[in-house]
């Protein structure tokens, strides 16, 4: 496309958004592509969302800007949206149910105020991220949503554990891996189509750290983080984190249901070359997300004056904590320890901050790398595949200095 | 509307980009997809299901649009495209929305 062609089309769409806003935009120029104006948050499908840039808007996908999510929590306004299929219109949390059945010893369904009532409720700040979260990097390109850093947060959950749910239903002994599926429906419309249905070793089920949630930071679930009810499984891909919450069945196998086959969330079990494919059996489950860190302050591209500049993020390790995150603004010759938080609870991302002074004028990078409790450090390099998923290389921001 | 009209649409906001029409505007026929022959087949044959906007984030090779073309039909219950379509529509995808990414805002 060229340049003049992409500033009509990029005007047309400004268009469309100023006429629904029933004004103009004085600033429309400045407005990058994809961003959907908060005056637009009060309908439709990113309500009571800002800043986030859709990816697609049917099914809906949005991540958020990294400078969006410098807070220690996550506010619901600014959590990323992976949608797999139409989302229920119309909720009712008062009559919504969850069926557990499969392989239990009493079958049960159980209303939202039966599991508030009868299990344990906590409130934990969980990290979920989508497992192509930074798939926009991999060279040769791979398929689907093309995240670039936003597909993360860490917001509180408000929930039961679902180890206390399995355990008041008994699990059968032959229970090897969950099989969860939701109220949303398929793209295409066939009712006999599941858009998603994932889900986890049993082990990773009665870990006690995976929620039944029925609250985002307080308050009840947002319609496209999955009201009224939904899996966190903190460290495991985001697609664990059933939204739309309706049945979870125990099974005798691994679940083969929608996107738990072929090459949806399997990575190769050896290294490839990029852009070499391995055939289904050479694939593996993606299981626990690896440690990976975000800058979150200064934004990419910023201009200083002074050269003492801050710099802020998280960092997060699925399953673990983070040991130490370290800096680097001379493309990693030296590196400069970070200050680092504990995470608010297991499953929580940490914080990290340092004061950098930048020694002249010019152009800069920022890089920022994690290590986690295992000794895992973040890659310089994507480890390709077929997929794009787990790239988790250190993310770096440009800044110059005037 | 065809493609003409969406030109003169473009060269009409183009003469008043300070300030954008404040009634309701037609919205551009194949959405973000880059115009070329083959669009509007593309455009006809994906976005019954999903957004056009997914096609237009990908860099795949030709083969790798053709398998995704098995996947749809296999794994979503896409109706099979018959000839010449198919090729059609693979000539776009290969040509626009191939691995250098010619049309990749990203």
């Amino acid at each position: 496309m060229n340049t003049r062609r992409r500033e009509l089309l990029k005007g047309t769409g400004i268009a469309i958004s100023a006429a629904a806003l029933g004004t103009s935009i004085p600033f429309w120029r400045n407005i990058p592509s994809g961003w959907i104006p908060a005056a637009h948050a009060e309908s439709g499908a990113l309500m009571n969302k800002e800043g986030l840039r859709l990816l697609s808007d049917r099914p809906v996908c949005a991540e958020t800007q990294a400078h969006m999510l410098d807070d220690a929590v996550t506010p619901t306004c600014r959590h990323f949206i992976r949608n797999n299929g139409t989302p229920p219109r119309q909720v009712d949390p008062r009559s919504w149910t969850l069926a557990i059945d499969g392989l239990v010893k009493t079958p049960r369904s159980f209303s939202i105020a039966q599991l508030r009532s009868e299990f344990e409720v906590v409130r934990q700040a969980l990290v979920i991220e989508c497992a192509g979260n930074g798939r926009a990097q991999f060279e040769p390109p791979t398929r689907g949503n093309q995240w670039t850093y936003g597909a993360v947060a860490c917001s509180r959950w408000t929930g039961i554990r679902l180890s206390d749910v399995l355990r008041s239903v008994g699990i059968g002994s032959q229970a090897v891996y969950t099989a969860h599926y939701g109220s949303d429906t398929h793209l295409s419309g066939d009712p006999a189509r599941h858009p998603i249905s994932r889900g986890i070793p049993i082990s990773k089920a009665m870990d006690g750290s995976v929620l039944i949630a029925f609250e985002q930071n307080d308050a009840p679930l947002h319609p496209m983080q999955g009201a009224p009810l939904r899996l966190v499984v903190p460290g495991w891909p985001g697609s664990c984190s059933h939204k739309w919450l309706t049945r979870i069945w125990v099974r005798d196998q691994t679940h083969d249901g929608a996107k738990m086959t072929g090459e949806s969330y399997r990575i190769p079990k050896y290294p490839v070359a990029p852009g070499q494919k391995l055939e289904d059996e050479e694939l593996q489950i993606i299981e626990r997300m690896p440690v990976k860190s975000l800058i979150t302050h200064p934004s990419n591209g910023v201009d200083f004056e002074a050269r003492d500049i801050q710099v802020r993020g998280h960092a997060w390790s699925g399953e673990r904590s983070i040991e130490r995150v370290d800096l680097s603004y001379d493309f990693g010759v030296t590196w400069h320890r970070a200050n680092l938080r504990d995470p608010e609870n297991p499953g929580a991302w940490q914080g990290f901050q340092r004061d950098l002074h930048l020694p002249s004028q010019g152009y800069y990078e920022i890089w920022a790398c994690a290590t986690d409790s295992a000794g895992e450090m973040q890659p310089h390099a994507i480890s390709w595949n077929q997929k794009g998923y787990l790239n988790n290389s250190m993310h770096r921001v440009a800044v110059r200095v005037a | 509307m065809g493609l003409l009209g969406i030109a003169i649409s473009f060269v009409l906001l183009a003469q008043e980009p300070e300030t954008p029409p404040a009634t309701t505007p037609q919205p551009a026929t194949f959405g973000v997809l880059h115009d070329a022959q083959g669009v509007a087949e593309t455009f006809a044959f994906c976005t019954p299901c999903h957004s056009e906007k997914i096609v237009a984030q990908q860099g795949l090779k030709r083969d790798d649009w053709d398998e995704l073309f098995d996947y749809m039909e296999d794994e979503h219950g896409m109706a099979p495209i018959s000839e010449p379509i198919r090729t059609r529509i693979l000539d776009y995808l290969a040509a626009h929305y191939g691995p250098d990414r010619p049309h990749f805002s990203d």
